[in-house]
């Protein structure tokens, strides 16, 4: 087992990966930006290095700042957490030069993942449904319309280098396509270096169902049931579940078998999340691989048991999983509002210092977060600032748990979108569960 | 009892794992008890008001000053150079080389004070005033982080 574990993030999730820390035993070091100095995270770490100004590429995606970083303090392995560094392969791979153990899947597996179009084709290799789509990029103009016409319009133009929602186009008819596709190539060229573009169907009203998969470094591979991700605003997520609502067990094993097919394919080990998008017809499609630890792993700790930084840790260091499939059971429902420090009027970013804070509590209710009374929110980073998760026996009962807690949750000195995400689970169509990612928008209006 | 006697008491409850210790001799009584330092059980407090960004030793000082005044309460504000990237400190080019410089040198805009190791990459870091060396803060191959102050000089 590793002795100590930089940590290359912050806020909630460092908070959650020094607690996974503690109870391995593990000591733990922060690498922090110099705005962070005084964050929970650097006082709860047993040890603390600035590595950077605050601009994230200085410090929090500082690859020589980070690796120095666990150098001087002796750490033989760094957790990246999500976002920043998490799914970078060259870092991973810098990572394995220092024999600095990157507590995540290969390399290789990273950079495949990573890139939508091969993603896409080994899912496809795996025997794993795929939205109906090109068949790798789309090599000219005349490729383009050829593709669109034999899927069937409306069609999305998506970057093979984006993701997370980023980069990507709806096209509705043969005259919108050609202009469509030079926009998306130039967005996706500025934003992700590179304007290599596929092509799927798009579906309309999809729901979005991500199915977590743990491996270990032996070749054991499991999945932890899913998570229905579809309160969606700008293809951010905001509310997540677990289990999906109405989904049907067949649908459900069927998903984890697809789910196992393509993880084993390709060798995957420590955490993962692939999405799947389910169609009208309950159809459901690989969109995407994540190859990384995602912010709503708690909802599927909560109604299976887990703790799945414990386990990611665990595999990266190389233990075996200890765990088989036929161990992993569904237990009752939960839901997990993310708040953000973001005006619940128009969603744009709130800074300030918090002056009072009370945290919901009770039975069923856990609050992950690096907020305290004091603490300032700046907009330098991600405007997440906490997770409320509950857990209860059925849907309904979660829905009720979630209801008192975003009630008790009390905070004063800056904005946050508490108040929308009361509205949603107070509305009709919420409660009546079988959200679209549509859902939201509607909701709004 | 003498003086020595009691410094060897005390020694005794300093190094053992006795809280209290009192001793009636005749008509003198002494009484010797050791103070509770922090402990592996308390829980942390990270509630508490956060602590002033000074180095830990100040704070422990009854008469420690606020953040923004010298550890040594001098008046006198020198010039810092700080780390600008973390590594490993290095006074000298070399295991067995003279230091690059010592407390009390003149030194000059672009002189090397000392090295910050990154990576297995060396790099120099330059004094970017003249003036005089007043104080070396780290340690030898102490491992540095960014901003932090390695060097205080006098500005000429």
């Amino acid at each position: 087992m590793f002795k100590k574990v930089l940590i290359a993030n912050r806020g909630e999730i460092a908070m959650r990966i020094i607690r996974a820390c503690k109870e391995l035993g593990i000591r733990s070091v922060v690498a922090h930006s110099e705005p962070d100095v005084d964050s929970l995270p650097v006082r709860f770490a047993d040890q603390a290095v600035c590595i950077g100004p605050r601009e994230a590429a200085k410090s929090y995606l500082n690859i020589p700042a980070i690796i120095s970083a666990a150098e001087v303090t002796d750490c033989d392995a760094i957790h990246p957490g999500y976002g920043f560094l998490s799914e970078n392969a060259g870092f991973a791979d810098i990572c394995e030069s220092c024999k600095i153990t990157f507590i995540g899947p290969s390399v290789n597996n990273i950079q495949l993942m990573g890139n939508k179009v091969k993603a896409r084709e080994t899912a496809v290799q795996a025997g794993v449904p795929v939205v109906p789509g090109s068949d790798g990029a789309i090599t000219d103009d005349t490729d383009a319309v050829n593709t669109a016409r034999e899927i069937g319009f409306p069609v999305m133009l998506k970057a093979a280098a984006g993701g997370g929602g980023k980069g990507m186009r709806v096209v509705h008819d043969e005259d919108e396509l050609l202009d469509s596709l030079n926009l998306v190539r130039a967005e996706a060229m500025a934003a992700f270096g590179s304007g290599v573009v596929y092509l799927e169907k798009f579906i309309a009203e999809p729901r979005h169902i991500e199915v977590q998969v743990m491996g270990d470094k032996h070749g054991n591979v499991v999945h932890m049931f899913e998570r229905d991700c579809s309160i969606q605003r700008r293809h951010q997520k905001i509310i997540e579940e677990a289990p999906s609502a109405g989904l049907g067990e067949d649908i459900r094993r069927e998903m984890g078998e697809m789910a196992i097919k393509l993880v084993k394919h390709i060798g995957y080990y420590t955490a993962g999340t692939i999405e799947f998008l389910l169609d009208g017809d309950k159809n459901f499609y690989f969109m995407e691989m994540n190859t990384r630890l995602q912010v709503e792993h708690p909802v599927t700790e909560m109604v299976i048991g887990l703790d799945i930084v414990k386990e990611q840790i665990k595999t990266a260091a190389g233990r075996e999983l200890g765990i088989s499939q036929e161990d992993i059971k569904l237990d009752g429902h939960s839901i997990e509002c993310r708040v953000n420090a973001e005006d619940p009027e128009n969603f744009l970013p709130s800074s300030g210092k918090v002056e009072e804070i009370y945290f919901p509590g009770g039975p069923g209710v856990r609050v992950d977060t690096a907020l305290f009374a004091g603490y300032v929110v700046t907009p330098f980073y991600d405007s997440l600032i906490a997770k409320v998760i509950v857990k209860s026996r059925t849907r309904q009962e979660a829905i009720a748990r979630m209801r008192r807690a975003l009630g008790e949750f009390h905070i004063t000195g800056i904005k946050t979108t508490i108040p929308i995400l009361y509205r949603i689970l107070h509305s009709e169509q919420f409660v009546a569960g079988n959200l679209t990612t549509r859902f939201l928008e509607e909701f709004m209006e | 009892m003498k003086l020595e006697e009691i410094k060897k008491l005390i020694k005794l409850v300093e190094k053992s794992k006795i809280s209290k210790l009192e001793i009636e001799e005749n008509d003198r009584k002494i009484s010797i008890t050791k103070s509770e330092v922090g402990t592996a059980i308390a829980p942390p407090m990270p509630f508490a008001v956060p602590p002033p960004p000074v180095a830990p030793a100040a704070l422990a000082a009854e008469d420690a000053k606020p953040a923004t005044a010298p550890a040594e309460g001098t008046a006198k504000k020198y010039h810092e150079i700080k780390s600008p990237m973390v590594g490993t400190f290095y006074q000298a080019p070399a295991e067995d080389a003279e230091p690059f410089v010592k407390i009390g040198d003149n030194v000059e805009k672009g002189q090397t004070l000392c090295i910050i190791e990154a990576m297995k990459l060396m790099n120099e870091i330059e004094s970017d005033v003249r003036g005089e060396v007043i104080e070396i803060l780290p340690e030898n191959g102490a491992p540095i982080e960014y901003g932090e102050v390695l060097v205080k000089i006098d500005p000429a």
